[in-house]
Formats: structure tokens, sequence, C-alpha cells
């Protein structure tokens, strides 16, 4: 390793013939390298540094806007409420169970779908069409879209399975059947993109590693878990960060679904922070709720990231 | 079908097993948009027909009008199309200089930079609903389209600095260098040599970045109270009365919605494709 960037930094004077410092930037692109990402710098800057000081910094803080008093430091008082606050947990354990139920169902579906897709079709937009239209969909119009499919009464859902001798379900009157359809929509709906990521891994398998195994004897379940699946590891841990985070975060299809109902039953961590921060006004309360979900979202990216890290 | 014979022979090659699996995969896509077609033209008579009936008996387009006059639909689709056109503009502006700076210029750190790239594309911005909320409040700009511009701008970024940076990667320096001896500025031979080369990658950023605002709905609903300043996904939340829920007229919407995102995908769909697999999007 010291050898290595040892051999760089004197190949990098060498070639260079000047000062040091030149390795890293040639004098005159330096001023337009930093003019260059000035921009970016100010707007994630704006967006996302100050703002994420200033969360921490009001979740120690007395701030409801409704009560009219002026800011004052609580210490850990909002923590302490949010341990003590049942929604709290439920809204968490309800984000993390959707979390749990649909990214690995979003990964099956997503794979099977993947597999369909790679195979040789005549015409392969209809496939590809079909695969990005949903990932295209916003969210809260695929919340809508299933909220009418698995309307008790007049959906879709229910006749069918009338038609196949079922009985039907009055779906958003149960907590357990509304949280099924719930994850049965995110799955759906976040497939495809899995399907899409997988797809693009499956096509870069050369065929040669198949018409090897044939040659060897190999079968098709060995083929698919010897070759495919450690082939596809990539594309799949790369697909599953970007679930999970965004798993984590879920907000429009529960509430387009259900509004977080029967009762809070279906409501998740960021619909309790929307509702503690845009309804109620409390912004301490939901800025502790906040830094709660940032440390949980940063710590599933460090997990992955060292199972990245550790595997590869 | 003028391809009889090759369609006859394929099914009776072993093909049926395909076709059908084809015609699964097109149907978990399409068909839940395709219901809502049908929803949207039926009237509510015949939603309200057990058991359901399938395709529309005798199709309407008077819940089309009833949406359009429900609520104010233009203005939603207008909202909608301008912060994400803008967003989309402002987006492709700030990651192409600094997809530039890193593919081109030799700054120290690179690796560090785009690493945290990737370390922000995996930001919830959930979390930032408060303090966005009270910094766009200090400054007034609730209710602004500018509210949901710059942190939609934020949330392509990433993604969008990640696939010019390689798309800029491609092009061979000597084409700049022979713009700038041509006496081109470095930025000039950025906007009119490299850009334009790079111009399947810029379009296809360009598609993420619109579909991500398009689509966005948390900031939109929190930050744009005021109904003349709604968003289409907001907006369409608005058609649910209070104990009623018009699902013709709201189809009516969600059809309206998902065409201008639905052409724009056919129009472009190999593209967004490579997009998606070169930035690793979120989904």
């Amino acid at each position: 390793m010291a050898t290595a960037s040892e051999t760089t930094l004197v190949t990098a004077r060498n070639e260079s013939g000047t000062k040091w410092w030149t390795r890293f930037l040639d004098p005159s692109e330096r001023t337009l390298a930093m003019l260059l990402l000035l921009p970016a710098a100010l707007l994630l800057a704006l967006i996302i540094v100050y703002p994420v000081c200033r969360l921490v910094w009001t979740s120690f803080q007395n701030l409801s806007l409704t009560s009219g008093a002026p800011a004052a430091f609580a210490g850990l008082e909002n923590y302490s409420l949010m341990l003590e606050d049942p929604v709290f947990w439920e809204t968490t354990w309800n984000t993390v169970l959707i979390t749990l139920i649909t990214v690995p169902g979003a990964l099956l579906v997503g794979l099977a779908l993947a597999l369909m897709a790679n195979l040789p079709f005549k015409r392969k937009w209809p496939v590809r069409l079909s695969l990005l239209i949903p990932w295209a969909l916003p969210l809260s119009f695929a919340g809508l879209i299933f909220a009418w499919f698995f309307h008790s009464e007049y959906g879709v859902v229910n006749d069918v399975l009338g038609r196949l001798g079922f009985e039907g379900v009055i779906w958003f009157n149960s907590a357990n059947w509304a949280f099924a359809a719930i994850c049965l929509t995110i799955i759906w709906k976040t497939s495809s993109f899995m399907a899409l990521i997988i797809l693009a891994g499956l096509q870069t398998i050369p065929r040669s590693l198949y018409e090897a195994a044939d040659v060897d004897g190999a079968g098709r379940l060995r083929q698919f878990f010897e070759i495919t699946l450690p082939l596809l590891k990539p594309s799949i841990v790369v697909a599953l960060i970007f679930r999970t985070i965004t798993a984590l975060q879920t907000f429009d299809i529960p509430f387009t679904m259900t509004r977080g109902g029967p009762g809070t039953s279906t409501a998740t961590l960021a619909m309790y922070i929307h509702q503690n921060t845009v309804d109620f006004l409390d912004l301490g309360y939901g800025s502790a709720l906040a830094v709660f979900m940032f440390v949980l979202s940063m710590g599933v990216t460090a997990v992955y990231l060292r199972m990245i890290r550790a595997k590869g | 079908m003028s391809h009889d014979t090759p369609a006859i022979r394929s099914i009776f090659s072993g093909k049926p097993l395909r076709i059908l699996i084809g015609f699964i995969l097109v149907m978990n896509g399409m068909f839940p948009a395709l219901w809502i077609l049908f929803t949207s033209l039926k009237t509510e008579s015949e939603l309200t027909l057990k058991p359901i009936t399938w395709l529309p008996h005798a199709p309407t387009i008077a819940n089309y009008l009833r949406a359009f006059t429900d609520q104010p639909l233009i203005l939603f689709l207008f909202n909608s199309f301008m912060v994400a056109l803008l967003s989309t503009a402002l987006t492709l502006f700030v990651s192409v200089l600094a997809a530039y700076a890193l593919a081109r210029l030799h700054i120290r750190g690179r690796d560090l930079i785009l690493s945290a790239i990737i370390a922000v594309s995996t930001f919830p911005l959930v979390t930032l609903l408060v303090p966005l909320f009270e910094i766009m409040r200090a400054l007034n700009l609730l209710n602004t389209w500018i509210a949901l511009i710059l942190p939609y701008t934020v949330l392509s970024l990433p993604v969008c600095t990640l696939i010019l940076v390689s798309f800029f990667e491609g092009i061979p320096r000597d084409l700049e260098n022979s713009a700038m001896i041509d006496g081109c500025t470095r930025l000039g031979a950025l906007f009119k040599v490299v850009v334009p080369l790079a111009a399947p990658g810029v379009f296809t950023a360009g598609i993420l970045a619109f579909v991500n605002s398009w689509d966005e709905f948390l900031l939109a609903l929190s930050f744009n109270s005021n109904p003349m300043l709604r968003t289409l996904p907001v907006g369409i939340t608005l058609y649910q009365g209070e104990f009623a829920f018009p699902w013709p007229v709201i189809s009516a919407a969600l059809v309206v919605g998902i065409v201008p995102v639905a052409v724009l995908i056919v129009i472009f769909q190999e593209r967004v494709v490579s997009g998606l697999t070169s930035g690793g999007i979120k989904g």
C-alpha cells in the first residue's frame, strides 16, 4: 500500500517536474475546479448541511408554533417524551415491519420479473415499458390506484377473489388487512425498479459461462445458484441499499391509501414526523423524531457498506 | 399481422410459455394503469353495479370534464410541470459544472467527493422536513415554486452528477483541447463541445431529474398549502370529499397525471433504463 502510493508520488513529481502540490491540482485548474463545484456545494450546504445542523439544534428545543411561547432550551426533554410515546413506538414498528416485508418481497418479485424479462423476446419494448411505467408512476398515484383496487365493494381484488370462490375482504377496516394491502402495493411499485437493476446485471453475465456449465453437465438450477446469483450480487446489493433506505422513509403510499388508519395502525414514522411538524407545528418534537430516523437510516447504510466491504 | 407463418411456427415450437410470460410481465406493469383508465370511462351508475364490470359499457368523458372543473387540475399540472422543468434545468446546470470538474480537472480528494455524492443520494429527505420548513418559512418561500425547486434539485443532483461524470469521462480530451486551441475558453469548450457530445447522458440525467420532481409528494404537501400552488400528486388527493370518494373523477385525474410521464418514458425508454442502471437511482 505504502509502496504503491510512494510510487505514484514519485511518478507524479517526475512527470510534472514542478512543485509537489501540482500532483493534486494544476494552479490554473484549481480556481476553475472550485468555481465549478461551488453551485453544487452551495445547494448542498443550504438544503442538507445547514438543515441537518439546525435539525439537531431544534431537537433540543421546546419549539411549538401553536403554543406561541418563544423557543426554549429543553435538553433531552423531546427525546424522553419520544421514548414514552406509544405512537412513536407504534409508527417505528410499522416502519421497520414495512421495511422487513417489502424489501425482501420486492427483491424476490423483482428477481422473478428480471429473469422473465431476460428471456429472448422478439419485441423488447413492451417488456421494458412494463417495468418502467410502475417505476415512473408517482408513489402517491400508486397508493390511490391500489386503494381503489382493494375497495371492499367495487374493487377488482375482491371481484377476482369472489370469482375464485373466496370471500372478499374489507381491507381497510382491519389493521392487519390494511397493512397487507399497503405492503402489497409497495412491493408492486418497487419491484420494477429492482427488476431493472437486476436485469442490467443479468445482461452483463457472459453467455459462455452457461455454455461451459452445459458442457460440464450442470443443470439449470445449479447454473442459477452457482453462476447467476453470485454474479448478480453487486447489482442486488445496490438495489437493496436504495430500497431499504427508501422503505424507512415510507410515506406516500400509506398516506394516500389509509391516512394511517384504522387509528394509527398503518401510520409510519415519516407520517408521524409530518403530522407533528406540519399539522401540530411542534417543531421540537418533530425534530427529535427526525434525528431518530436519521440515525436509524445512517446505521442501516453503514451496515450495508460494511457488508459490501467484508464480502467484496 | 403479415407474419402468420413464423407466429404459428413459434407457437408450435415451444414458445407459448414465453408468450404467457410476456403477457404476465406486461399485465403486471400495465394492469393498474389500464384499470384506472377503464374506471375513468365508466359512469357513476355503472361503478355501483354488482358484480363489477371490467370494460366500460358506455364509455363517457364526463369524468374528465369533472376532473378539470371540480378542482383546478390545469393549475396542478402547470405547477407540477413548471416545478419539474425548472428544477431539472437547475439540476442539469449545476451537475454539468460539477461533473466536468470531477471528470476532467485533477481535484484533490476526487474519490472522497464522489463517495460523498453517493452518500448524499441515500439521505432520508423526510428528516429535513422540519429544518427545511423553518428555512423556507424564514425566507418567506413557503407557497412558492422555489420552496420545491431547491430541494428537488438537491434530490436529483447526486444521480445526475454520477451519470454525467461517466459520460464526460468517455469523451476524448483531444476534442476539447482542439477547441481551446481554436480560441475557445475552457467553459466555452465545455458547453460547445463536451455537453453536445454528452447529449445522451444529459438527456438521461434530465429525464431522471424530471421524474423525481414530478413524483415528489411529501415536501409538496408540506410546503405549499395554498391550493393555487399545489402540484399534481398533492392536488389529486383533494378530490376526496369528507365522506365521498368520487372514484371515476379521481381516476380521470390520475390518467391525466400519468399520461405526461408515460409519454416521456415511451419516447426515451432506452435512455431511462441506461440512466437508471448507470446511476443507481432511488426507487
